[in-house]
């Protein structure tokens, strides 16, 4: 797109949507055939298709790619779109779940349990159950991520909020929750250090069907409200008074918005740890591809998202293999340029 | 439909800007409201568009109060246009006049044949239809205003508030606007209330003035019998003549503000 070029190209836009919805089925196979163990892709196109095979070359495609795979899609797809929700709401195009204070606050959430599981005498317990303790992060980080939503819409004025009071509240709040979570970590976090900084980095290693399945019902929920709000959404990037004009109930849909963007960046950062930049660049990318067409940059925010953290995954995999590079730091690696490059080619 | 405010007071966290004022809008007429900066033609506006609510005192349409029916009912009935739109990112022009046809549609359910009909119908009304592929910002700004009308009329509402519509606007464009709202007024029917600030602009395109002062509405009615030179001397402290024309218009003609007469007239003595 030039910028000079005045008639939108519609026609590029569709081809740019061919373009990225053929390209995730591709990253998505690409993800289940490579990885640190080597299998030939006969033998991983036969254990999918016939679900038999080498018990080995089994555990490595159904237990272990497959749904780290398919999480990779969701996480990417929910952090992207909850990204433009916020960048619709708040009029800004340097939204997103993180600059809220929504990310923050899931990262607050985990930090707590497993802090307190190492404090608490039945928490011990807990976390001697080894694994288990990454059962109570999903939920933790889900409470954290809406209490946090709950405490910036709050202060920002509740229904009679305004964009601009939003992001200077969210900032604000984001800043204290992470100092909080650093704060935590140095105090009491020694044991478990690790643990979470590994998660903290956002990573979708070692990731299971049980946090699938923990991302699944929130996901199914997130995308739904996601369709649903489309409509009255567009709306709110107009001044306020044109918005209420049109018979929109702004406060009762910035609320549905927010709680939506919420949902989905909460219970991917569960699963996942906060990986930034994805709700950031993502829409900026969609909304470069097909200029002016709204509903196409909010569906190809969703695929591009999906096909960005899936390949980030798979490079984090790869590179350093049998090493991994945590999608997180990826997506921060290539994120920031990307964006700047978005940012210049702006007008 | 009626649109009326009875006895409202109105302002802003707390700082009135309108005591007391009430006003009947006369129906299928083009009413123009003026009066000098800061006066309350856009707080009043506001609160005729149900965007403001009154401290006491009530608007009403059709006899219901404002505040008693929803924010879709009353686009269905009502469309204002504030002084200054803003539009979204490289939206097409053809998708903002889309979103006049939102209050008619449910969640799920797009545009319908209708709702497309009627889009095409507004673009071609005001002149946008060739621009409708378009990103507005690359639109002057009197086609954007032009879009702005278009996506109000798509809402298909009777009565229509314009916030200043030509403000921004250059001399032609000012015209063009105003002579849009005029045979939209006369085909359609719509009832207009727009603020303006060229008297002569007020007096040519508008059936029934409303001259407001410090926040109270002090004359209405036909523009040669509001606008006379005591008024604009009282209003806007300038001195004028008002004199009406072979079309039987009324023009205005400045002679300078009133300061500068009464030292004028000082130094004549």
């Amino acid at each position: 797109m030039n910028a000079g070029n005045n008639r939108l190209s519609v026609s590029g836009s569709w081809l740019g949507l061919v373009l990225l919805v053929s390209l995730l089925p591709v990253v998505l196979a690409l993800n289940l055939f490579l990885g640190a163990s080597e299998l030939s892709p006969m033998e991983v196109i036969q254990t999918l298709l016939v679900g038999s095979g080498q018990e080995h070359v089994v555990r490595v495609i159904w237990e272990l790619r497959l749904p780290r795979a398919l999480m990779a899609a969701l996480v990417g797809a929910q952090l992207a779109l909850a990204g433009f929700m916020l960048q619709s709401l708040t009029r800004n195009p340097l939204a997103d779940a993180g600059l809220l204070g929504i990310s923050a606050g899931a990262s607050l959430g985990a930090v707590l349990v497993v802090v307190g599981a190492g404090t608490l005498s039945s928490g011990v317990e807990i976390y001697l159950q080894g694994e288990s303790v990454l059962v109570w992060l999903p939920a933790a980080a889900l409470v954290g991520g809406l209490l946090a939503a709950a405490l910036v819409y709050g202060l920002s004025g509740g229904s009679a909020l305004t964009p601009l009071r939003l992001i200077l509240t969210g900032v604000v709040c984001a800043a204290i929750l992470n100092a909080l979570v650093t704060g935590l970590l140095g105090l009491w976090g020694q044991a478990h250090t690790e643990t979470i900084a590994a998660w903290l980095a956002g990573s979708l290693n070692g990731r299971s069907w049980q946090h699938l399945s923990v991302l699944l019902p929130w996901s199914a929920m997130g995308l739904l409200a996601a369709l649903l709000i489309y409509r009255p959404m567009r709306l709110l990037r107009l001044v306020d008074e044109q918005a209420l004009s049109l018979g929109l109930n702004l406060g009762l849909w910035r609320l549905l918005t927010i709680a939506t963007a919420t949902l989905l960046t909460a219970s991917a950062v569960a699963v996942a740890g906060p990986i930034g930049f994805i709700g950031l660049v993502v829409p900026h990318l969609a909304r470069g591809i097909a200029p002016g067409h709204m509903a196409l940059q909010y569906l190809m925010t969703a695929i591009a998202g999906a096909v960005i953290v899936l390949a980030g995954d798979l490079v984090g995999r790869l590179v350093l293999a049998p090493y991994e590079l945590p999608v997180g730091v990826l997506a921060a690696l290539i994120g920031v340029p990307a964006f700047l490059y978005l940012l210049r080619r702006q007008p | 439909m009626s649109l009326s405010a009875e006895k409202v007071r109105l302002g802003y966290q707390g700082q009135v800007i309108v005591p007391e004022l009430s006003v009947q809008i006369p129906r299928h007429k083009m009413t123009a409201l003026i009066g000098p900066n800061g006066c309350g033609k856009s707080t009043l506006l506001k609160a005729l568009a149900g965007l403001l609510k009154p401290y006491s005192g009530s608007v009403r349409i059709d006899n219901h109060p404002l505040g008693s029916i929803s924010r879709r009912e009353l686009a269905l009935k009502l469309a204002f246009l504030p002084q200054k739109p803003q539009a979204p990112e490289s939206i097409r022009v053809k998708d903002l006049v889309g979103y006049g046809r939102f209050p008619y549609q449910g969640l799920m359910r797009g545009a319908c044949d209708q709702d497309r009909k009627i889009v095409h119908w507004a673009m071609n009304e005001t002149g946008v239809e060739a621009y409708a592929e378009r990103p507005i910002e690359a639109l002057s700004g009197g086609q954007q205003q032009r879009v702005w009308i278009a996506m109000a009329i798509a809402q298909q509402a009777e009565i229509l508030l314009l916030d200043e519509p030509t403000t921004f606007l250059d001399w032609g464009h000012q015209l063009e606007v105003l002579e849009l709202l005029e045979r939209l007024n006369r085909e359609a029917g719509l009832s207009v209330v727009m603020s303006l600030h060229d008297l002569n602009q007020a007096a040519q395109y508008s059936d029934n003035v409303l001259v407001m002062k410090e926040g109270a509405l002090i004359a209405e009615g036909a523009p040669t019998d509001v606008i006379t030179a005591d008024l604009l001397h009282e209003v806007f402290r300038v001195e004028a003549e008002c004199v009406t024309g072979k079309s039987g218009k009324l023009h205005c003609i400045a002679r300078g503000s009133a300061n500068k007469c009464v030292n004028q007239s000082d130094k004549a003595q």
